[in-house]
């Protein structure tokens, strides 16, 4: 059950800006358990969206180690971690990020033609999914033709679309109002709660935090505090 | 085992095809997109490629007019005409003729078997009231024919060919068909230089609009008329004996001549051009091969031109959709999944561009055939062969790909993260 998804291993990041040097990642240890509910929390600037980047998978760390699936991914090639992200990792962002010219299902079928997945069955997923998050009547619209909950929830059917181990959510809420978010993170919580998907959502809502089993706090690019009892009696409470 | 290979490659090569296929429908996509532009960047290519197709197909067209004309010619014979070939000036100086000394050199020439001799000149002729400008021809009738008719391929229409002694005279098809208003008829009479001469014959087409328009006649006739000395001509015919070789037969008329004007005119100076018909073909062919190859170089600066245009439509395209790049990352596309989308774009971009650019090639060639049927100076043809239309198709498909390469290939090296955070 706690077999761990990602690794984090006293990982580094530091951005060279010009001549100023920049840790955002100061020596992270973290481990995201198969079937987690996180929430990763802090202020802007933390390194928040670093470390999430790192669980993505999205960058490399300066220096340690990051295991998907216990792969080292530096060992990967572009194309090989591509496609184990693609497979494993699910992404939801804080702009929707669904592409323009594709409408609701296309998108939700994008991931699945990136892992050659057949017609078919990216068809048929991609409706079961889209009517799942509510939007059977939107499934041939173009994004520009929905309203913010509704790409979002786009973006949710996306990202569960290759059946990922994972979703990592930054922001979900974001740029929604707080019934849209609230309806959002709900939508989550199904999926975690029914296919038992590890979830993990970087906010600066408490609110939004208040929906998972753990929460992480993140300052100045350190773990400063695992707030996993509140979190619990928390999500009894849901 | 080997079975369970071949079903996986066979596996591989199907999701390969579907995956393409997708990448090609979201190229698609991105085009629309950005219609006004992609458009304009089809017609840079359009251009390019209208112009090789236009113009390498109607030079393709005046090449083989100008090879079935030579062929009709016979490969044995010799022409030998006054004034220097090699300057263009001479020919239109005029006025030099053959002297009958001349003629006479040519004819003692070892391995000539036949001299047709052959003068032209412009005449006012009356048919049925109306009064035209054209070209009366005379040639031997006795010795001539029979060369003209085996080799040079001369037929009748219509009628048949004229007497000897009396005055009697063929017209080329454009004479009977278009340069009178009223149509001409075998067996009327027409007017030349106030004489009557009565038609007998309409000539097949000779191959050339020049050679049709003019009216024929027997040379002893023609000079009477005409007040040319007897004896002399403005061309001469020459059929060379079976087995003798053509070009050492035209070395040595061209010796003998040079020896008789010598003596006549005292000049040394070659006022005369001895050409086999090989030759004419050689001339002709590199001249030709000369205006392709300028054709080609400058289609291909269009084409080059079209294809930066390209190159620049795509980066900027990478530019604006950076993010898109950095999502299509995200969610699993492979480098080479967004290098292909980029490069299906900018090889629609061409391959449209090839098709709007051969379509309109090949309009443009057969509507300049067209004109040079109605209008009559030329037999043109314009030859849109298969392998124009293959090659202006591939070609542009070629240069989208390459010209998209590299916008392609920076849009594939992005680094997902990069290319999320850029305009956050």
């Amino acid at each position: 059950m706690t077999e761990p998804v990602i690794q984090l291993r006293d990982v580094w990041k530091t951005y060279q800006m010009d001549k100023v040097e920049l840790v955002a990642l100061k020596g992270i240890n973290l481990d995201i358990n198969r079937g987690a509910f996180v929430a990763i929390m802090g202020p802007s600037g933390s390194g928040k969206s670093t470390l999430l980047n790192m669980i993505g998978c999205l960058d490399v760390p300066t220096k340690g180690k990051v295991f998907l699936d216990n792969k080292d991914i530096s060992l990967l090639s572009e194309d090989e971690l591509s496609r184990l992200r693609g497979k494993t990792i699910g992404f939801i962002f804080q702009e929707f990020n669904l592409l323009s010219h594709l409408t609701a299902i296309e998108n939700v079928m994008l991931p699945m033609i990136f892992q050659g997945s057949p017609l078919q069955e990216r068809e048929g997923k991609a409706k079961e999914l889209l009517i799942s998050v509510g939007l059977e009547k939107r499934i041939f619209h173009f994004p520009t033709e929905l309203s913010g909950g509704e790409r979002q929830r786009v973006a949710v059917a996306r990202a569960f679309a290759n059946d990922p181990e994972i979703v990592i959510a930054d922001e979900p809420t974001g740029n929604l109002d707080s019934l849209t978010g609230k309806k959002i993170m709900e939508i989550l919580t199904n999926f975690h709660k029914k296919e038992g998907k590890t979830i993990v959502v970087v906010t600066h809502d408490p609110n939004i935090a208040g929906y998972s089993k753990e929460i992480i706090n993140i300052k100045d690019g350190e773990i400063i505090h695992n707030h996993k009892q509140t979190a619990e009696i928390l999500w009894q409470n849901y | 085992m080997a079975e369970l290979l071949i079903t996986k490659t066979k596996q591989k090569f199907t999701s390969f095809v579907s995956e393409i296929k997708e990448y090609f429908k979201i190229a698609l996509r991105n085009l629309k997109m950005r219609s006004l532009r992609s458009w304009l960047t089809i017609l840079g290519i359009v251009i390019g490629v209208f112009l090789i197709v236009s113009l390498l197909s109607l030079s393709e067209g005046i090449k083989t007019t100008i090879t079935k004309q030579l062929k009709s010619l016979g490969g044995e014979m010799i022409f030998v005409m006054p004034g220097d070939i090699s300057n263009p000036l001479s020919m239109f100086i005029g006025g030099t003729k053959l002297e009958k000394e001349d003629i006479e050199a040519i004819q003692k020439t070892s391995g000539v078997d036949k001299v047709v001799t052959l003068s032209y000149q412009s005449v006012v002729a009356r048919y049925k009231e109306e009064g035209k400008t054209i070209f009366l021809g005379g040639f031997p009738l006795e010795t001539g024919m029979e060369i003209l008719k085996n080799y040079q391929g001369w037929s009748l229409a219509e009628g048949r060919w004229p007497a000897i002694g009396r005055k009697e005279v063929v017209v080329g098809q454009q004479v009977a068909k278009t340069i009178f208003a009223k149509k001409v008829q075998v067996g009327t009479d027409i007017n030349l230089k106030g004489q009557k001469f009565k038609i007998v014959g309409i000539l097949n087409s000779l191959g050339s609009k020049t050679d049709d328009s003019f009216i024929y006649m027997d040379m002893s006739l023609y000079q009477g008329l005409t007040g040319e000395k007897r004896g002399t001509a403005q061309q001469v015919l020459v059929r060379v004996e079976e087995g003798a070789s053509t070009n050492n037969v035209a070395e040595k008329i061209k010796e003998n001549l040079s020896r008789t004007r010598k003596r006549k005119a005292g000049t040394d100076t070659a006022d005369f051009s001895v050409i086999t018909s090989e030759r004419m073909g050689d001339i002709a062919g590199n001249i030709l091969a000369i205006i392709q190859l300028a054709i080609v170089a400058f289609a291909s600066i269009a084409i080059i031109v079209g294809g930066i245009g390209i190159t620049n439509t795509m980066f900027t395209s990478v530019r604006e959709r950076t993010r898109e790049i950095g999502i299509m990352k995200a969610i699993g596309a492979k480098n080479y999944t967004v290098l292909s989308i980029f490069l299906i774009e900018a090889g629609i971009i061409g391959f449209v561009g090839g098709i709007g650019g051969t379509l309109l090639g090949a309009i443009l060639a057969k509507l300049v055939e067209l004109y040079g049927q109605i209008h009559p100076l030329f037999y043109f043809s314009a030859s849109v062969t298969p392998g124009l239309v293959f090659f202006g198709l591939f070609f542009s498909f070629f240069v989208g790909c390459i010209s998209g390469f590299f916008p392609a290939r920076k849009a594939a090296k992005m680094k997902p993260v990069e290319a999320l955070r850029r305009y956050e």
